[in-house]
C-alpha cells in the first residue's frame, strides 16, 4: 500500500483540516502504519445480486442503484486484533491511541478501495448503510445474506459492526458514481463544511 | 464402522447454496418447518457422505429471531437429516455476537447458549461439529458447553485467513493446543478458503496435535461473474486436493460454502481408507488468544501479580483497582516475561470471585498466556475456565488431597500443572526426597489422563541464610527430575531472604539453576539483571543461535548505562528543559520528574496555578486556533496528567481539588474513542474521572451516581441508534433524583438533539467539556 496515499485522510481524522505538514506527527503516523501493516488481518466476503435485494427498493438506495445492472454487498474488515492494540494502546499511550485509531480508519477505506477494484471497473462507490438518510438498521439485510461472521464479523443490537474497524457496502454494478456528501445527515452541522471543506473523497457539489 | 482416527470419513457439503438452487429463501433454520421435503432431499443427496450435518448453522438463542422455538427447529431439523440414514452430527455455529472485551457478549453468556442447544440435542444426535468460528474464546465457551451438556463426540473447527490465523488473531498451532486441551474428539479447519489456500493451514495442523484432522474447504475462492458471485473451481481439482491433504494425515473431510453433492460423491472415494499415521513429539504448551509458549530451554514467568510483600498490589486487589494490574501485566510483558502469575490471595478476598475477574481485566490488555496460581481449588478453576487459550496451573504437590482435587480440573482444561515437590510432611531435606515426590505427582497425574508433557515440577527453594546446606539439593533435585522428561520451575528470588546485597545472590543462584536444567524462573521481569543473566545464559548454553537475541537486547550497551532497557522516547525526553515545555510538548514521565522537583520547591498550588495551568491553557489555545491537532493536545494532557498525579501526592489524602466526573459510552454503543479522550483531557484539568467504559446500562450509571456523588456525568454516543439508549440513560438519571450536570456529547449529537434528550449540556470535544467545567464550578 501507499502510504502518502492515505496520509492526508489520516490527518484529515485528526483533524488537521486543510494542515498536513507536521514533521512530528507524520513520524507517528509512520510507525503507527508499520505497526497496522503487522496487525490488521484484512478480509472480506462479498456476494453479488442480478436482482436487487428487496431492502434496497427504497430511498436512497433507490435513486443510487438506478440504471445498474446489479448489486454487490460487501463487507470487509481489518480483524479484531486492531481493536485489541488499539485498547492497549489507550492505557500505555493516550496520543498514539488517537493517531492509530485515525490510520486505521484511512487504511481499511484504502483496502477496501483496493479489493473493490479486483472486482470490476464500472462500479458505484461503495454506499453503507447510515448514509443519506438510509438507517444503519439495513445492515441486518446484508448480515442475514453474507452471513460475516463467516469472517469473524459481527452486528450488535445497535448495529454496530465488531470488529469496529469494519465497513458494510453496496456497490452498483455497471455504473460509475463518485462519492458525493450531499445526502449527510451531518450537513447541517458538518465541521468541514464550515470551514470550507469536504470530507472523504467526496466532491464539492454545494 | 469407521473408526475416527483410523479410517478417513467422509463429512456432507456446502448447503446454502444447494438451497438457493431449489430457491428457497429467508431464514435457513425455519427451512427445517416450512420446507421439511426440501431439506431432506438436500441431506439425501449428502447420503454418499458418512456424517450427515443438521440445517442449524445459525440456530442458538443469540443468533437465532426465526419464527419458532428453538427447540422445535432443532429436533425437526435433526429429523430432516436422518433422513439420508447416516450419522447425524447436529451443527453448531458462532453467536454471531463478539465476546468480551472487544464485545458486548460475556462468555457466560455464549457458554448459556450453547449449552441450551446441547440439552435440547443431546439425546437425539450422534455427535456435534462446531464450525466456522473465529474467536478462540468463543470455541472455548462452545465446547465447554458441549462437553458439560452431553457425552456425544465433538468436532471443532475454526476459520483462517489467508495469513493462517484466525480473525481474532490465533495461529493453527494456537487452535490445535487449545481444542486437544479441552479434548475435542477431532479438531480443524472450514470455509475461509478453497482447498488449495488451505493447505498452508492444514500443514501446520497436523504437526501441532495428534488429534484427528478435520478439513472442510469451500470450493475455492468465489469471483464474479456478470452480476452473480459464482465458485469456479473444479470437481477434479478439488479431489486432488482432497487427497493431498489427506496424504498429510488428515483424518476428516468434507465440503464447505460452494460445493455441492458432486464434490462429496467424488471425495466419497476415500471413505474407509487408512488415515496416514502421523506422530507429533508431545511440547509442554501454553497459550494465550495470540501466543503460544513452549516451556522449553529458560522462559520467564513474571511473579508482580501476586499480593504477598506487595502493599500497593494488595490495595489495588482489596479496592479492586484492576487498572493496576493491568498496567504491573503490561510492564512485565514490555521487559520481556513469556507468561504471567496471577495470585490474589488475600484472607479479606473471595478468591473464586476476584480471580476471574483479574484473569478476564488482565487477558483485555495483555497478550501473554497466564499462570493461574492458587491453593484454592475453586479459584482455580474459576480462574482456569475464563483463561483465553491454555494456561498454567500453580500448582497441587505431592499431598493426595490436594491432586484429587486439582487434577480433573487441569484435565478438563488443558491446562499444563505445576508440581511442588513436596507433601503433607514438608519439604524433603533430599534432592532425592524431592525426585521421589516428583515421581508420584507424574505418576498420580497419569491416573487422571494427564500425560507428563503436561506436568512441570518444581523443586523448592529454601532460603540460604537458614538452610545453607540445601540450597544445593534443590539444584540436585532439577537434574534428577529433568531425567523424568519434565520441565521444571524455581521461584528464583526466595533463595536470598535475610541477606544483604540480594541481587547479587538472586542472579547467580539463577545461573547456577539454568546450568541444572531449569526451564521457567518465576521472577520479577522489571529486575534488568535477573532478565540479562537469562540472556547470558542464552548464548552460554548454546540455544540463542548466533547470539541473536543477546545482541538485540545490548547492541547499545554502554558500561555506565543502567541495565534496564531505555526506550528511545524516553531518551529524546531528557532534553526537554522545563516543567512547562514538558507539558507543552507532550513529553510524560519527564514532566512527572520536573513536577516531583519543582514541588520539592514551591508548594503544589504555585505549581499548578503557575505552571500546569499555565501551560494547558496556552495548549488550548493553540489547538482551538488550529495550530496544535489532536495528537499533541493528547499527548500534552497525558503530561499534565502525570504532574497531576504528582502534585497529588504532595496534597493532603482526602484533599480533592477539583470535583469527580463520571464518564460512560451508553449502553448498546461500543465506541469509547471520543470518551477516553475526554478523561485524559479532564483529568489533566485536574477533575477526578470514573470510567464506567462502553455499553453501560442506565442502571450502572445511576448507581455510580449514588455512590460517587459527582458534580457532573458524561454521557457518549457515536451512533444515531444509540442516543435513544442515552436518553433514557439521563431520564433514569434525572427520575433517581440524581443532580449532578448531565453533559453529552459524540459524532452525532449536537446542541439541539441534546436539549431534546433532556441533557443540560452539549460541548463538541473535549478541550470544550473541560473549559466548560472550569467556568460552571469555578476554583474556591
Amino acid at each position: 500500500m501507499n502510504f502518502s496515499e492515505i496520509r492526508p485522510q489520516i490527518y484529515n481524522y485528526l483533524g488537521f483540516r486543510g494542515v498536513t505538514e507536521s514533521p512530528d506527527t507524520d513520524e507517528v503516523i509512520a510507525s503507527c502504519l508499520i505497526e497496522l501493516e503487522k496487525t490488521a488481518q484484512f478480509n472480506s466476503l462479498y456476494r453479488a445480486f442480478e436482482k436487487i435485494p428487496d431492502f434496497l427498493c427504497k430511498p436512497p438506495y433507490e435513486s443510487f442503484l438506478r440504471g445498474t445492472a446489479g448489486v454487490i454487498l460487501s463487507v470487509t474488515t481489518l480483524g479484531a486484533g486492531v481493536d485489541r492494540l488499539i485498547n492497549r494502546l489507550y492505557r500505555t499511550d493516550m496520543s498514539r491511541a488517537v493517531v492509530l485509531d485515525a490510520c486505521a480508519s484511512a487504511y481499511l477505506e484504502a483496502k477496501s478501495d483496493e479489493f473493490e477494484r479486483t472486482l470490476g471497473d464500472s462500479l458505484t462507490y461503495r454506499f453503507c448503510p447510515g448514509y443519506g438518510g438510509s438507517s444503519v438498521e439495513d445492515l441486518k439485510y446484508i448480515f442475514e445474506l453474507l452471513r460475516p461472521e463467516k469472517i469473524g464479523v459481527t452486528l450488535g443490537e445497535s448495529f454496530f459492526m465488531l470488529p469496529a474497524k469494519t465497513m458494510a457496502g453496496v456497490i452498483g454494478i455497471g455504473k460509475t458514481v463518485k462519492k458525493s456528501c450531499e445526502g449527510c445527515f451531518m450537513l447541517p452541522h458538518c465541521k468541514y463544511r464550515e470551514e470550507g471543506k469536504r470530507c472523504y473523497g467526496s466532491e464539492k457539489t454545494l | 464402522m469407521l473408526r475416527l482416527g483410523k479410517n478417513v470419513i467422509v463429512f456432507d457439503g456446502g448447503f446454502g447454496s444447494e438451497l438457493e438452487r431449489l430457491g428457497l429463501s429467508g431464514i435457513p433454520e425455519d427451512l427445517n418447518i416450512t420446507a421439511p421435503e426440501a431439506v431432506q432431499s438436500i441431506h439425501r443427496s449428502y447420503s454418499c457422505a458418512d456424517i450427515i450435518t443438521t440445517n442449524t448453522f445459525g440456530l442458538n438463542r443469540i443468533k437465532y429471531h426465526g419464527a419458532y422455538e428453538l427447540k422445535d427447529v432443532a429436533v425437526q431439523a435433526i429429523k430432516n437429516a436422518r433422513a439420508a440414514g447416516k450419522t447425524v452430527f447436529f451443527d453448531v455455529g458462532p453467536t454471531g455476537a463478539m465476546l468480551e472485551p472487544i464485545g458486548p457478549l460475556y462468555f457466560e453468556e455464549a457458554y448459556e447458549a450453547f449449552a441450551e442447544i446441547a440439552d435440547i440435542t443431546a439425546g437425539l444426535v450422534d455427535g456435534y461439529i462446531a464450525e466456522t468460528f473465529s474467536d478462540l474464546y468463543e470455541l472455548k465457551a462452545c465446547v465447554l458447553a458441549l462437553k458439560e451438556h452431553s457425552d456425544k463426540p465433538i468436532f471443532a473447527t475454526a476459520t483462517f485467513d489467508s495469513t493462517c490465523r484466525t480473525l481474532t488473531g490465533s495461529t493453527p498451532e494456537i487452535v490445535a493446543n487449545t481444542l486437544e486441551g479441552l479434548g475435542v474428539d477431532a479438531l480443524g479447519v472450514n470455509c475461509s478458503l478453497g482447498p488449495k489456500e488451505l493447505l498452508p493451514i492444514v500443514g501446520r495442523l497436523v504437526n501441532s496435535t495428534n488429534v484427528p484432522i478435520i478439513v472442510q474447504p469451500n470450493r475455492g475462492l468465489p469471483v464474479l461473474e456478470g452480476g452473480r458471485t459464482v465458485y469456479k473451481l473444479g470437481i477434479e481439482e478439488f479431489d486432488e486436493y482432497a487427497e493431498k491433504m489427506l496424504g498429510l494425515g488428515v483424518s476428516v473431510i468434507g465440503g464447505c460454502c460452494g460445493t455441492t453433492p458432486e464434490f462429496i460423491k467424488r471425495i466419497s472415494r476415500f471413505s474407509g481408507a487408512e488415515v496416514r499415521r502421523r506422530r507429533v513429539e508431545p511440547k509442554t504448551l501454553i497459550n494465550s488468544a495470540n501466543i503460544l509458549v513452549e516451556i522449553d530451554g529458560v522462559k520467564i514467568c513474571g511473579e508482580r501479580l501476586n499480593p504477598t510483600g506487595k502493599k500497593a498490589l494488595k490495595e489495588a486487589l482489596i479496592s479492586e483497582n484492576y487498572d493496576y494490574l493491568v498496567d504491573e501485566a503490561l510492564k512485565q510483558q514490555e521487559a520481556g516475561a513469556d507468561l504471567l502469575d496471577i495470585n490474589v490471595g488475600l484472607p479479606q478476598l473471595d478468591e473464586k470471585s476476584v480471580m476471574p475477574a483479574v484473569v478476564k481485566k488482565v487477558q483485555e490488555y495483555c497478550d501473554l498466556p497466564l499462570q493461574i496460581d492458587s491453593s484454592d481449588a475453586a479459584a482455580i478453576e474459576a480462574g482456569v475456565r475464563r483463561v483465553n487459550g491454555i494456561p498454567l496451573i500453580n500448582s497441587v504437590n505431592g499431598d493426595e488431597e490436594v491432586m484429587s482435587k486439582v487434577f480433573p480440573i487441569a484435565k478438563k482444561y488443558g491446562a499444563v500443572v505445576l508440581g511442588l515437590a513436596m507433601d503433607k510432611n514438608g519439604v524433603p531435606r533430599t534432592a532425592e526426597g524431592r525426585f521421589e515426590i516428583a515421581k508420584r505427582i507424574i505418576s498420580r497425574a497419569a491416573d487422571f489422563g494427564i500425560p507428563r508433557h503436561k506436568i512441570m515440577i518444581d523443586t523448592l527453594v529454601v532460603t540460604a541464610s537458614a538452610e545453607q546446606a540445601l540450597v544445593k539439593e534443590t539444584l540436585e533435585a532439577l537434574r534428577l527430575v529433568r531425567g523424568l522428561g519434565v520441565k521444571t520451575a524455581l521461584g528464583v528470588s526466595n533463595v536470598s531472604f535475610g541477606l544483604p546485597n540480594r541481587p547479587l545472590l538472586n542472579r547467580t543462584f539463577l545461573a547456577m539453576a539454568m546450568t541444572c536444567g531449569l526451564n521457567m524462573p518465576i521472577l520479577n521481569p522489571l529486575d534488568g539483571e535477573m532478565t540479562g543473566a537469562v540472556k547470558a545464559f542464552g548464548v552460554l548454553s548454546g540455544a540463542d543461535e548466533n547470539s541473536e537475541n543477546y545482541i538485540e537486547a545490548y547492541k547499545d550497551y554502554t558500561p555506565s548505562a543502567p541495565s534496564a532497557a531505555v526506550s528511545t522516547s524516553q531518551k529524546s525526553e531528557k532534553s526537554a528543559a522545563s516543567l512547562y515545555d514538558c507539558i507543552r510538548s507532550g513529553l510524560k514521565s519527564r514532566a512527572e520528574e520536573l513536577c516531583e522537583k519543582e514541588l520539592s520547591e514551591k508548594d503544589p498550588l504555585t505549581v499548578v496555578n503557575d505552571i500546569l495551568i499555565k501551560a494547558l491553557t496556552e495548549v488550548g489555545e493553540l489547538y482551538e486556533s488550529g495550530k496544535l491537532f489532536l495528537p499533541q493536545l493528547v499527548s500534552a494532557a497525558e503530561a499534565a496528567k502525570a504532574a497531576f498525579a504528582a502534585v497529588g501526592r504532595h496534597l493532603p489524602k482526602d484533599a480533592e481539588p477539583k470535583g469527580k466526573v463520571i464518564l460512560a459510552t451508553v449502553k448498546g454503543d461500543v465506541h469509547d474513542i471520543g470518551k477516553n479522550i475526554v478523561k485524559v483531557v479532564l483529568e489533566s484539568y485536574g477533575y477526578r474521572v470514573i470510567d464506567l467504559g462502553k455499553d453501560v446500562p442506565a442502571e450502572r450509571v445511576v448507581k455510580a451516581c449514588k455512590e460517587h456523588d459527582p458534580i457532573v456525568v458524561g454521557l457518549s454516543a457515536l451512533m444515531t441508534t444509540t442516543v435513544k439508549s442515552m436518553e433514557e440513560t439521563i431520564a433514569a438519571l434525572r427520575s433517581a433524583g440524581c443532580t449532578a450536570k448531565i453533559f453529552v456529547g459524540g459524532a452525532v449529537l449536537n446542541a439541539e438533539t441534546a436539549s431534546r434528550i433532556g441533557a443540560d449540556c452539549y460541548t463538541r470535544d473535549a478541550l470544550e467539556m473541560a473549559k466548560t467545567l472550569d467556568k460552571m464550578f469555578p476554583q474556591q
